[in-house]
């Protein structure tokens, strides 16, 4: 059902072959209370301005890459509806702590280096024939690493995290909450491998526990907690290693 | 082709941060004081372990560098030392039952509990020594 109703959208712009920083664009766009922000700036883009660049697939919360600003938030901006904000104005900008592409693009390139460092996959010392059948797990098991294992890999915890903006060396919560989920999963045996990375100054021990990373994380991953964890498991292993220097590291 | 992003240069502007983005949001600027503890806490500590090197030099150099203690300079740093060490603490033991996994068994001990475990054995642990310190122990 339309409305008469208008909300004002600012939305922020970068268009690199003409500007040298961004500025700022006003749209009045019609409010609908079952629009949300992506609603929006669709809208914008097939009705008022098609040079308007973002990024969107799904529109249903899964494939994390409509991540932005709104009103200094990091937001999935398919879930965010324009009716918690009616009727004041929305700020529309692109994540916080990346370099911008253009207008609401972020270049992501950082990001995807460390998701591959911290290798998120299984890794086996040896793998087993398939005629063994798979690597059964029991509930137990699962449960230790399952909620890790709900990241969309959207950023908005990059966008939230006060540590990774200043320090961008910080491999940062998504990768960490990910390697983790990989450490914690009893067909992994690749910890080793991601030590170098996750347990160096630039992984675990640069976070200072905000707990923003959590807060604004559309999937409930925790990925402070996830982090927290490994850390508390990391100086288990290092102790246990002093007491039992023969012993395998944890 | 395997083509790597590096292969693409593209311009790109970045953000500077405002000097107040820690002032936008409460967990920011909480967070912020928490890092600030740290700098009162350590002060702290080097004024404990100066306090320590005194008694070396005997009891009158002792007393008089306590008798400055009580100066209201030094009870107001006090004052915030311990609000800051309260804080840090609290913020810390509030979180152990979602970091610290504790199991009896095979059964695994509800985070709240794990909590209330870390604060009452803080409780409990600052007591006693408190009683020690008043001799009542």
């Amino acid at each position: 059902m339309s409305s008469d109703k208008m909300i004002t959208f600012k939305v922020l712009r970068f268009r690199p072959e003409e500007q040298d920083e961004p500025s700022e664009d006003t749209y009045q766009v019609p409010f609908e209370e079952d629009w949300v922000v992506l609603d929006a700036l669709n809208h914008i883009k097939d009705q008022m301005d098609g040079t308007l660049s973002y990024r969107w697939s799904c529109r249903m919360g899964v494939c994390g890459s409509c991540g932005m600003m709104v009103n200094g938030e990091p937001k999935l901006t398919c879930s965010t509806f324009l009716r918690d904000y009616y009727p004041g104005e929305m700020l529309i900008e692109p994540l916080a702590n990346f370099p911008i592409v253009r207008d609401l693009v972020i270049d992501m390139d950082d990001f995807m280096d460390k998701l591959k460092a911290v290798k998120p996959w299984i890794i086996r010392e040896e793998e087993q024939p398939v005629e063994e059948g798979e690597y059964l797990q029991t509930p137990e098991q699962l449960s230790e690493f399952k909620q890790f294992s709900s990241c969309i890999n959207c950023m908005l915890c990059y966008s939230a995290c006060p540590v990774y903006g200043p320090e961008s060396d910080f491999i940062g919560p998504a990768a960490l909450a990910l390697a983790h989920r990989y450490n914690a999963d009893s067909r992994d045996q690749g910890m080793e491998e991601r030590r170098e990375i996750f347990a160096s100054e630039e992984g675990i021990w640069n976070c200072t526990f905000v707990g923003e990373c959590s807060v604004v994380c559309p999937k409930h991953v925790d990925p402070a907690v996830a982090i927290q964890r490994t850390k508390v498991e990391t100086t288990q292993g290092w102790f246990q290693s002093l007491l039992m220097p023969g012993g395998k590291k944890k | 082709m395997n083509l790597h992003h590096e292969d693409y240069q593209h311009k790109v502007y970045i953000r500077r941060k405002s000097p107040t983005w820690w002032l936008r949001n409460i967990k920011y600027f909480m967070f912020m004081m928490r890092e600030l503890s740290s700098a009162f806490i350590g002060a702290f500590l080097l004024l404990f372990l100066y306090e320590l090197f005194l008694i070396s030099k005997g009891e009158a150099v002792f007393n008089q560098f306590q008798t400055s203690l009580r100066s209201p300079a030094f009870i107001v740093f006090y004052v915030i030392a311990l609000i800051f060490a309260l804080y840090h603490t609290v913020t810390w033991f509030g979180v152990v039952g979602r970091i610290q996994q504790v199991k009896v068994g095979k059964t695994k001990v509800p985070p709240s509990l794990v909590t209330a475990s870390a604060f009452a054995g803080w409780i409990v642990v600052s007591i006693a020594i408190g009683l020690f310190f008043f001799g009542v122990i």
